[in-house]
């Protein structure tokens, strides 16, 4: 019976370093990631460390120019340091972007998932009722639902969840679907495995890279849906800022100050493109799992 | 210095075929493939060498990894880029390897045909199955359309499909396994090839199905006088269908002979330990097979020795470390091996 | 190759060799699906009144090719999904009766090897999290006694639980995945191991490997087998006993040396003809194609005997009437279900058991 041992002669070990090399992490995983790492840490941590200004109450001469000495981009025409607003107005962006897709991953793929499993007249009631949300556009959900709540980030983000889970959901339902099939749930099942078993221990990790794909592409429509509610007067309300209220109130002073609305803005557009890019590379990555 | 570095195996003497008709049409010389695979060269075939000439039919016999599918990619001319092809491949005279792409594809198109394993994958399951081969037809014989479906009906009917000008318009997917390997076997002939590589093309069919593929392969091959080409891990087809057996172990060839001899004086090892653990009828229920421990070797490096020797019953040291020579013994049959089962010892 | 603590109950499955461990009566299992055209509903007759035993230490190999409705069949015993009627009688205990709790005591003691050996382990989980899977599902022990027995059945199918259990299923080789699948299934103890085409996704001289390691753990463990594959010399090597499976009907069933050695059924005769054997002076002799014709739909197959419409010996009769299985030669072990079974033949070409 010593029939595995000789097998071991040679490829594996030739096999695993070809494994480790193709899991180098790439330059278009890293340097989008990068910026991300650090804009976070700015946004969440520069201000514990180092003395920041507040981003509102205008304790500075308004319209100062950027590159002015103690403020990197200026100061607005209330008097606050448009660094220091950019750093508390990225908090909002990414707190309401992630804190969205964390929802929409979790609540909507076990919705997902759940449905996919049970299947029969459980999943087509859990995916009707979860299409009539998809079926309209989501700024219009969440307008209609951030009208109804109140005006501060928490509510936003539930705003914003009316649309992400559904579409989790949907996602998490087809890789599930895709998943149970294949044969080694089939054993798992002839071994002996019930559905929490199932879905907590084969299901889910099977499924995870796929839906986190999926909620990283999401963050960025997300966070461009806060801002546009923002931009309305149906997210955060001013004098706090966020990104999307900078390019509000911003737009008023475009002709003489055209740097208010330019500055986050273009915060905005760097984030959105490297979480779009991050989301795509990791794709990549799976796909060829 | 030793036989590991010589270029490739010194070209034996043409082996006296079962059925050695004339001039070869395929001549295989010396073909070295090497693969690139996640920044790693593979070294899929490393010497092979054989000839067909048309009516004969030859089988290459090999595991997964064994080179021989490679091989015959490398034949068709249907490797990536990034494959290096060293060797010959002589068709009709002329040498394939390092032709130009046009000119290889013309002749690809025309004079030289494959079957893969899985007919479901050869065929486009949104279109039809007629106009799939008419296509074919039309894109290298100047044919007007309705002559080219005339003839795509009439491969139909020659790869033995009961009503063809009925089954003309059917779907991939209204055919079962068989029908379809046919289809592919018609488009596969819609130019009069002169040769044809079946690689694998009954594997993934039934036992009955795939004695009456195989039939209609040997029809074919005696009525359009096609040479034929192999490509199994099934002994049993080539001892049944074959004139002349190339066995492959690691991109090697391990032994090469007409088909009685190789099955009637067993040199290689390696084919010794094939045949031995195949299951037959002939055996008693619940009889240990007699088995080689372990798997194939990494083809990512260059072997020294056999790539057998980690395996093989009769390996000694030498085999580890010196590239068995080609020998020839008796006339016609080629192993590589320095301790050969059967006749004669070595010279 | 106990498991210590808790004793887990090992009710059913007592059985004596020799003694009827499972029986399948007039198993049918069907599946509602849409036509070709996908407008109208079709029923697709996978199996169809199909009954065997399989006794304690025995294998019984099914011979089917595809469409016959073996894996089907496999399924169907495991309650996954339930058979549309009939009974499969686990050591007396009929398993189409049990639900929840009854049902899946009753199933641990019938286990499954797949055909893909990769796509029957999760590709995230470890070895050794893979073998334990089945006994952490039935609670069986604490998690070191767990550990311990699947070290112990790692050894047993010749993997060393230190090298292998910590890798993932992508860094094994398909004789070792399948080894795993192995271990798996041999983890609980069951009474019988289920194999539907389990070696023949395998490279040659692997599955010689595989063969030889069922032969071993039937030996050790007393273990029986249902060995499910298309492929009659695989089957032949293994089997004690042989079902025939046409288009989720059994044809023929017998002692392995009577059905290979005297095919009564045509289809029987057919298959085996249809082999190549690896002897070039044995398959050139013959020019008949084993079987002839295409193999009918499941939809809608035909009437009376199910292999007629490729029949060569197909009359009136068997269109009329489907035969039932009937002794062969007076032998009730050797039954087979047709009007016109082929008569012995002479014993001249019995075929010498020798080595290659």
């Amino acid at each position: 019976m010593a029939a595995g041992a000789p097998e071991l002669a040679v490829p594996v070990a030739a096999r695993e370093r070809a494994v480790r090399r193709h899991r180098r992490v790439p330059l278009e995983l890293v340097l989008p990631g990068g910026f991300l790492v650090v804009l976070t840490a700015a946004c969440f941590l520069w201000p514990l460390v180092r003395s920041m200004p507040g981003p509102i109450n205008g304790n500075f001469i308004p319209d100062l120019p950027a590159l002015s000495p103690g403020h990197l981009f200026g100061t607005d025409p209330i008097g606050n340091d448009v660094f220091a607003r950019i750093l508390y107005g990225g908090r909002v962006s990414l707190e309401v972007g992630l804190g969205v897709s964390f929802l929409g991953t979790v609540v909507g793929g076990a919705i997902g998932a759940y449905a996919a499993f049970k299947g029969g007249i459980v999943q087509a009631v859990i995916m009707r009722v979860l299409d009539v949300f998809l079926a309209f556009p989501a700024l219009v959900i969440a307008l209609v639902v951030a009208d109804n709540l109140g005006k501060n980030e928490l509510d936003v983000i539930w705003a914003i969840s009316f649309f992400s889970i559904p579409a989790n959901a949907r996602i998490a339902r087809a890789a599930t679907l895709r998943q149970i099939n294949q044969p080694f749930m089939v054993a798992a099942r002839l071994g002996g495995a019930r559905d929490g078993w199932m879905l907590a221990r084969h299901v889910a990790p099977n499924i995870g890279p796929q839906l986190l794909t999926f909620s990283l592409l999401g963050v960025p429509v997300v966070i461009l849906i806060e801002a546009a509610l923002d931009f309305l007067s149906l997210g955060v309300p001013p004098p706090n800022p966020s990104w999307g209220n900078m390019i509000s109130t911003g737009y008023q002073y475009l002709s003489s100050d055209p740097a208010l609305v330019i500055i986050p803005g273009a915060f905005l557009l760097v984030t959105v493109m490297c979480f779009n890019l991050v989301g795509d590379a990791l794709r990549a990555r799976w796909d060829l799992q | 210095m030793s036989a590991a570095d010589a270029p490739g195996p010194v070209l034996a003497p043409p082996p006296a075929g079962e059925r050695s008709a004339g001039a070869p049409l395929l001549e295989v010389d010396g073909l070295r493939v090497t693969l690139v695979a996640r920044g790693r060269q593979v070294h899929a075939v490393d010497g092979l060498s054989y000839r067909v000439a048309a009516g004969q039919t030859v089988a290459i016999i090999g595991e997964s990894g064994s080179g021989k599918t490679v091989s015959s990619r490398a034949v068709m001319g249907l490797l990536p880029p990034s494959a290096r092809v060293e060797g010959h491949v002589r068709f009709a005279g002329v040498d394939l390897v390092g032709l130009p792409e046009r000119e290889l594809r013309r002749r690809r198109a025309v004079d030289l045909a494959i079957v893969l394993q899985d007919p479901a994958r050869s065929l486009d399951p949104t279109m039809r199955i007629g106009p799939q081969i008419t296509e074919a037809i039309r894109a290298h014989l100047p044919l007007s359309r309705r002559a080219a479906r005339e003839r795509a009906i009439e491969l139909l009917g020659r790869v033995r499909i009961p009503e063809p000008r009925r089954r003309y318009d059917d779907y991939p997917h209204q055919l079962s396994g068989g029908m379809r390997q046919r289809v592919v076997i018609a488009a596969a002939l819609s130019c009069n090839p002169k040769l044809l590589i079946a690689d694998e093309a009954t594997t993934a069919l039934d036992v009955t199905t795939q004695a009456q593929i195989m039939h209609l392969l040997v029809e074919l091959q005696a009525e359009l006088g096609m040479a034929l080409v192999l490509i199994s891990h099934d002994l049993g087809l080539a001892a049944t269908y074959t004139d002349e057996v190339v066995v492959m172990y690691a991109g090697r060839t391990m032994e090469h002979a007409p088909t009685r001899e190789l099955f009637h004086n067993v040199r290689s090892p390696y084919t010794k330990a094939l045949l031995g653990a195949i299951p037959r009828l002939d055996r008693p229920p619940h009889d240990r097979l007699p088995v080689v421990q372990g798997r194939p070797p990494d083809l990512t490096r260059r072997m020294q020795g056999c790539p057998f020797h980690l395996r093989c019953p009769s390996a000694a040291e030498r085999c580890a470390a010196e590239r068995p020579p080609e020998v020839v013994d008796p006339p016609g049959h080629r192993f590589a091996c320095f301790f050969p089962h059967g006749e004669g010892n070595l010279p | 190759m106990t498991v210590t603590g808790p004793a887990p109950a090992r009710s059913p499955v007592a059985t004596a060799p020799g003694e009827v461990l499972l029986a399948a009566r007039h198993l049918v299992q069907e599946f509602p699906v849409r036509d070709r055209s996908g407008l109208r509903s079709a029923v697709v007759h996978a199996v169809s009144d199909v009954s065997f035993e399989v006794r304690a230490g025995e294998t019984l190999g099914i011979v089917g090719e595809t469409g016959s409705g073996k894996s089907t069949l496999a399924r169907a015993l495991f309650q996954a999904p339930r058979p549309k009627s009939g009974e499969v009688l686990l050591a007396g205990q009929d398993l189409v009766r049990l639900r929840g709790k009854a049902l899946l005591g009753a199933r641990r003691h019938l286990q499954m090897v797949f055909q893909d050996p990769f796509g029957s382990l999760d590709p995230r989980w470890r070895v050794s999290d893979l073998v334990e899977e089945p006994l952490a599902c039935y609670r069986v022990g604490s998690k070191g006694e767990r550990r311990r027995r699947v070290a112990e059945v790692l050894e047993l199918v010749g993997l060393d639980p230190g090298v292998f259990g910590g890798r993932k299923p992508r860094q094994l080789s398909g004789g070792q995945a399948q080894r795993v699948a192995i271990a798996r299934a041999l983890a609980l103890e069951p009474a019988l191991v289920v194999c539907d085409e389990a070696v023949s996704s395998l490279d040659v001289l692997v599955q010689a490997q595989v063969l030889n390691l069922f032969e071993d753990l039937r030996e050790r463990l007393g273990l029986s087998y249902l060995f499910i594959a298309h492929d009659l010399s695989l089957v032949k090597q293994v089997s004690d006993r042989v079902a025939v499976l046409y288009l989720g009907r059994l044809c023929e069933v017998g002692p392995a040396a009577a059905v290979y050695g005297r095919p009564a059924h045509p289809y029987t005769e057919g298959l085996l003809a249809s082999i190549p054997p690896p002897d070039p002076d044995a398959g050139r002799s013959r020019t008949v194609v084993g079987v002839q014709g295409e193999p009918p739909s499941p939809i809608d197959p035909p009437s009376g005997c199910r292999f007629r419409t490729r029949c060569p010996r197909a009359e009136a009769r068997c269109a009329a009437e489907p035969p039932e299985l009937a002794a062969v030669d007076g032998d009730p072990d050797h039954q087979v279900a047709c009007h016109f079974p082929l008569p012995a033949v002479p014993p001249p070409s019995t075929p010498v058991p020798s080595g290659p």
